[in-house]
């Protein structure tokens, strides 16, 4: 076969290249997996406004104004952020759409980087908007393109639902050019766009329309294709992956793929089931198409057979059509893993979280964390984070605990950790909500870790980060900002101090009242900090392993040559420099590459973090 | 052709998802069909990172069924070792033996399991090296991933040239050199086994 015009491409950066050939002009998201790359591809693109903006609901507003501006829009999140973008969401998709929109959401069956398995396939229905699934790269292309077309012809949002398996996965796909469109203009019209009441009332009913011409679109569109295999009984109704998957299998069975899941025609299903003995739908997650098809008083079967929960790979769909009575045999294998050390992800070499949970661990506090790399302070051997729920959630969740300490006779102190990037994000109101009905006696320290950056889906930039790189323009300070809110204990620290940061975090969480402490280090990776490397003296080394228990992945304890027990090590290769075992380690085994300190007279060997790489929090130490 | 499975197994930070597109765009310019899967996300500090590579005439599913596996690319030997599963009498391991702890053994509380490891080498046909020494003393430790390529690239009916041109065009300018001479250092290495 000729490949000469094909290249391969994952699925985020196909929904890129479809958004580019649809000749999209705005593009917003902000930052989450699986669909972090989608913007970060669409930044390539010189002709588009791209942003990575403060949050999803943000995001989608600024998508809305593209649209209403008349231009082709989109906005980008991960299947929670949707979340935070229901509400203007849930409102503007009443409107007819001018400029062509679409909302991309990023499901995450099986959960591999998310804190919930939501199907957002029934939000598409509920926000009325026509639903498409990509399978693969080449349909993340098309379906973009589609969905554009689709929702200025019938004037409606439309939603493209991708799964983290399609972001991620390569496959092949042929490029297309772009095509100009012609923007729309905006004109003043209250009826459309003034979204009260009574204006609102006819607009259920266009809704309703919307979907039902969506439905006849359907019947016949190449958006869904019917491969029917001579003398089979059984028709496959499913879409996306799980068609590819399926397809292993090479059975007798027809398949219905479903590229706009949302809405289905009902001609079509009518239709297929008059000439088909069964209809068996596959799809991950809720009973969506099977529903939709049960609602049109068709027969249909599905989650009785195929798991509510995580992927549906090659052998899931062979056991359950198994269970079915489709097949009798099974070629495939069920996978049984083998059992092996567990690797949970942890905190990188240099990574300035580690001394701050190292220290929240010695000092005994409960601590209710959030969302961000600081998320790994629940693992072993810090375990230093007793909830975590969603975006910005520490702030209500630490007052309300306090709150209800305090009605039950109970004084806690509460420490709350949090992002600079999930501050900006979901942070902000819940700090000023903080004022309200203050009481001298909750203790509440909120600590701030501005590492300059989202660090865990790849190091996006935050509101705070033009003011260390010139690469980025948003200078917001956060001390300022939590001072002019009326917040008077507003503090900052250099973390990789480990005894002054000690100090003052003990401090802070052992008096009443209300305290900002902000961690001011920047994150490791996305700066690159790599400082002169640390060695261990195994003849000094007690074993003690205060080191260990920072769990940095250079360190581990070592067999030496001619020591019997074992002592502690620095993997050179992997060390960043950061200089926090040294100061754990009491007895100054530990010491930067190139010192080697008389260990004979005591004191002398003390490693002093001054002499070495001393931050200086003025914000002048821009690239 | 029978389609051609490639599982690869590391650590976040590896560099495994540049290397899996690094296959991916050898396998399309060698005119095949190609899928391929990786997941990152939470895993990606220093957690288990995966790949599947799968090439052939006409590939459907990216994922690699049990017992279907020809190849292991195992940019850590635990990680290598996490795949067995997959894994048929005539699969090859293809790893980095430079072991990287992950926590529980970091903190002694489960070992290292370099002796099951070594076990679950012997009984494939086994390819072994401390790469990233060997990356080290060419030039870069980062290259680590590239003499791997270069030992696997033996076994796949992509030629050196498909391989070395793409990896020209996916690796940073600066460290275009260091990559073909690890390329060519991991081809020649097991010449003589193979």
């Amino acid at each position: 076969m000729s490949n000469q015009e094909k290249m391969v491409l994952t699925g985020n950066q196909g929904i890129a290249r479809g958004f580019y050939e649809a000749g999209g002009l705005l593009a917003a998201s902000y930052p989450g997996s699986p669909t972090v790359e989608i913007l970060d591809s669409i930044k390539e693109y010189e002709e588009v406004y791209s942003e990575f903006s403060t949050s999803e609901k943000v995001a989608l507003e600024v998508a809305i104004g593209g649209s209403f501006a008349g231009v082709r829009s989109m906005a980008s999140m991960k299947h929670v952020g949707v979340n935070i973008a229901a509400d203007p969401l849930m409102t503007f998709t009443q409107t007819k759409t001018n400029g062509g929109f679409v909302l991309l959401s990023g499901d995450d069956p099986g959960m591999a980087s998310s804190q919930n398995e939501q199907d957002n396939r029934i939000f598409g229905k509920f926000a009325n908007m026509g639903i498409l699934a990509p399978g693969d790269s080449q349909d993340a292309i098309d379906y973009t393109k589609a969905a554009f077309d689709i929702s200025e012809k019938y004037h409606l949002p439309m939603m493209v639902n991708i799964t983290s398996r399609v972001c991620h996965s390569r496959t092949p796909v042929v490029l297309g050019e772009r095509k100009e469109v012609e923007p729309r203009v905006f004109e003043k019209d209250v009826q459309r766009y003034c979204m009260i009441p009574p204006h609102t009332n006819p607009l259920q009913h266009s809704m309703k329309d919307r979907i039902d011409k969506l439905k006849e679109f359907a019947y016949d569109s190449e958006l869904n294709t019917l491969e029917e295999r001579e003398g089979a009984d059984t028709l496959v109704v499913t879409s996306a992956l799980v068609y590819h998957n399926l397809k292993e299998l090479e059975l007798d069975v027809s398949i219905y793929k479903l590229g706009m899941i949302y809405p289905i025609s009902p001609k079509k299903l009518q239709e297929l089931s008059e000439k088909y003995q069964r209809i068996i739908v596959i799809e991950e997650l809720m009973p969506m198409i099977e529903t939709e098809i049960k609602m049109m008083g068709i027969e249909c079967e599905g989650k009785k057979y195929f798991s509510f929960t995580g992927e549906l790979h090659t052998e899931d769909i062979e056991r359950g059509l198994k269970k079915a009575g489709v097949i009798t045999d099974r070629n495939t294998t069920d996978a049984e893993p083998v059992e092996s050390v567990k690797r949970t992800p942890l905190f990188c070499a240099g990574c300035p979280h580690r001394p701050i949970f190292d220290i929240l661990k010695k000092i005994r506090k409960r601590v209710i964390g959030d969302i961000g790399c600081y998320s790994m302070a629940m693992f072993e051997p810090f375990q230093a984070s007793d909830s975590i729920i969603s975006m910005g959630a520490t702030v209500g969740i630490t007052k309300g605990m306090t709150k209800a300490n305090a009605l039950v006779g109970k004084s806690e102190p509460l420490v709350s950790v949090i992002g600079d990037g999930t501050m900006f994000h979901s942070g902000l109101p819940g700090f000023v909500n903080l004022l309200h009905q203050r009481n001298e006696n909750d203790n509440m320290t909120f600590i701030i870790l501005d590492n300059r950056t989202t660090a865990m889906t790849g190091g996006q930039a935050t509101a705070a980060s033009g003011n260390y790189t010139s690469a980025d323009d948003m200078k917001v300070d956060i001390k300022t900002i939590i001072q002019a809110m009326g917040h008077e204990n507003v503090q900052e620290v250099d973390q990789f101090d480990y005894e002054a940061t000690k100090k003052v975090l003990t401090e802070e969480t052992n008096k009443p009242g209300i305290s900002f402490v902000i961690a001011k280090r920047p994150c490791a990776l996305k700066f690159k900090i790599q400082e002169n490397t640390f060695y261990v003296n195994p003849n000094v080394c007690i074993g003690c392993r205060n080191c260990i228990k920072t769990n940095c992945p250079p360190i581990r304890m070592k067999k030496y040559h001619n020591i019997d027990k074992l002592k502690s090590s620095i993997d050179p290769d992997m060390c960043a420099g950061c200089s926090v075992c040294a100061q754990v380690c009491p007895v100054d085994a530990i010491q930067p590459k190139g010192q080697h300190p008389d260990h004979s007279k005591k004191g002398s060997a003390k490693y002093k973090r001054q002499e070495y790489q001393k931050m200086n929090l003025n914000n002048d130490d821009k690239e | 052709m029978e389609t051609i499975n490639i599982m690869l197994g590391g650590v976040g930070g590896q560099g495994l998802v540049l290397t899996t597109d690094v296959i991916c765009k050898a396998a399309l310019k060698a005119g095949y069909d190609v899928k391929s899967n990786d997941v990152i996300g939470l895993a990606q500090r220093g957690g288990m990172v995966w790949g599947s590579v799968r090439i052939g005439e006409k590939v459907h599913s990216p994922n690699i069924p049990v017992g279907k596996a020809d190849i292991i690319l195992g940019l850590e030997p635990l990680e290598a070792q996490r795949w067995e599963h997959l894994l048929n009498e005539n699969s090859k391991i293809i790893a980095n033996t430079k072991e990287i702890y992950p926590t529980q053994s970091l903190l002694e509380k489960q070992d290292y399991p370099s002796e099951e490891i070594a076990k679950f080498y012997e009984r494939y046909d086994h390819y072994l090296s401390d790469f990233s020494a060997d990356a080290k003393k060419l030039g870069n430790r980062k290259a680590a991933n590239t003499v791997l390529l270069g030992v696997m690239a033996q076994f796949l009916p992509i030629s050196t040239e498909i391989w070395k041109e793409t990896l020209r065009e996916n690796v940073p300018e600066k460290a275009i050199d260091v990559n073909m001479k690890a390329f060519d250092y991991g081809y020649e290495s097991f010449k003589d086994k193979s």
